[in-house]
């Protein structure tokens, strides 16, 4: 691995943890305030692609067990990952693969800004709520034995968040890619 | 700026090794799951929530680091309990609270340093066979820990340079230049890391 990923990937884990910083923000018409961090899977994907991306994303995990207080809200350690919401946590690792994978293949530079956003959109869709939610949830279920149908449902209320994020991410994905272009880059 | 959750204590938590520690986590946890008798997980969660609590943690610390997990939980078990049995959500609730309790006082009782020396070592056969550099994932990880201040600070001057200009600051308008004042220092950060020959083949021993 070249000096410049290992930097890279560092540096997009320092990112993260500094979403975690930034206050959550509500929309009016979303139950669950939206917090920047949340967003960092897609972006991780959009940005610096499938491998970096999971490896920064494999890095954050590592930070979170060993006892650090990175995850928003100051949380952190094992418990995080032992409880309920671990299956997450460990998704956000797939996730971000998976997303990279796709705005790898979708998104090629000199192509029209609508067909990056819609690149980036897409990518971001099915990694960062399709594939997290189907590690996260299953989860949930075998660690505390509530039903799968009821986790999804209970699930749907963060859907319309989850939207909202994609589309920043989007956004910002593609004002990245045009400002200093990272994702087919390779040293 | 990124202090660890543990706190400094003489318990035999804090003096037995991490790796000791990991797997009585570990074994625990999957023992716990094979067993459904509240007899056997009620006494579990007492004695977690007994070594929770005397790991030095100050008291409203100790509930707060709780407070998140035990939300979803508590949404969770009542879904279970009206789905299922509330015996199985009782079940359930015991078993993982004893889990939870138990990994929060590992947490609490073993220090930052002494987790990353052990990944380092249980990285070693994995670096032998060369797939991974256990001097790459140190090097990592002191990088993240190293650059988080900066990069809060980057978000400052972003938001201070937003207000000035009369704009409300959200996250659309943020990530952006976040993102991309912070990745382009990567390159020199790599130069300088190359410079110091810190990421130096293995002589091979003759």
């Amino acid at each position: 691995m070249t000096t410049r990923d290992l930097v890279l990937i560092a540096l997009f884990t320092a990112i993260i943890v500094v979403l975690g910083l930034i206050p959550p923000v509500t929309l009016g018409f979303i139950p669950v305030p939206i917090t920047a961090q949340s967003m960092g899977v897609m972006l991780a994907g959009c940005i610096i692609g499938a491998k970096r991306g999971a490896l920064a994303y494999v890095l954050l995990v590592l930070l979170v067990a060993i006892g650090l207080p990175v995850l928003a809200g100051g949380r952190g350690g094992l418990a995080i990952i032992q409880g309920p919401t671990g299956g997450f946590v460990i998704g956000w690792i797939v996730a971000t693969y998976v997303t990279g994978l796709i705005a790898e293949r979708l998104v090629k530079e000199g192509q029209s800004e609508v067909r990056q956003f819609a690149g980036f959109f897409i990518a971001s869709i099915v990694g960062g709520i399709g594939v997290l939610y189907a590690i996260g949830m299953p989860w949930v279920t075998a660690v505390t034995g509530t039903p799968l149908s009821a986790v999804a449902t209970g699930s749907l209320a963060f859907i319309p968040g989850d939207l909202v994020k994609a589309v920043i991410a989007t956004l910002a994905a593609r004002a990245v890619l045009a400002g200093y272009p990272l994702l087919h880059a390779r040293a | 700026m990124l202090n660890g959750l543990n706190v400094e204590g003489t318990t035999p938590l804090h003096r037995m090794s991490v790796r000791t520690k990991l797997a009585i986590l570990l074994v625990c946890g999957l023992a716990l799951y094979a067993v459904s008798s509240l007899y056997i997980l009620i006494p579990a969660f007492v004695i977690a929530a007994a070594i929770y609590f005397t790991t030095g943690l100050a008291f409203r610390e100790a509930i707060s680091r709780l407070k998140p997990i035990l939300f979803t939980i508590m949404i969770l078990l009542i879904a279970t309990a009206y789905l299922t049995s509330i015996h199985e959500a009782a079940e359930s609730f015991f078993r993982l609270m004893a889990i939870v309790l138990f990994a929060g006082a590992v947490t609490a009782t073993t220090a930052t340093g002494a987790f990353i020396d052990e990944i380092t070592l249980l990285l070693q056969p994995l670096d032998r066979l060369g797939l991974v550099r256990a001097a790459d994932v140190g090097l990592a990880f002191g990088l993240v820990l190293r650059f988080v201040p900066d990069i809060f600070n980057h978000y400052q001057s972003i938001k201070e340079a937003h207000r000035a200009r009369g704009l409300k600051v959200r996250p659309l308008t943020i990530l952006a230049p976040l993102i991309i004042l912070t990745l382009k220092d990567a390159d020199t950060i790599a130069m300088a890391i190359d410079a110091r020959g810190f990421r130096r083949p293995r002589e091979k021993p003759h």
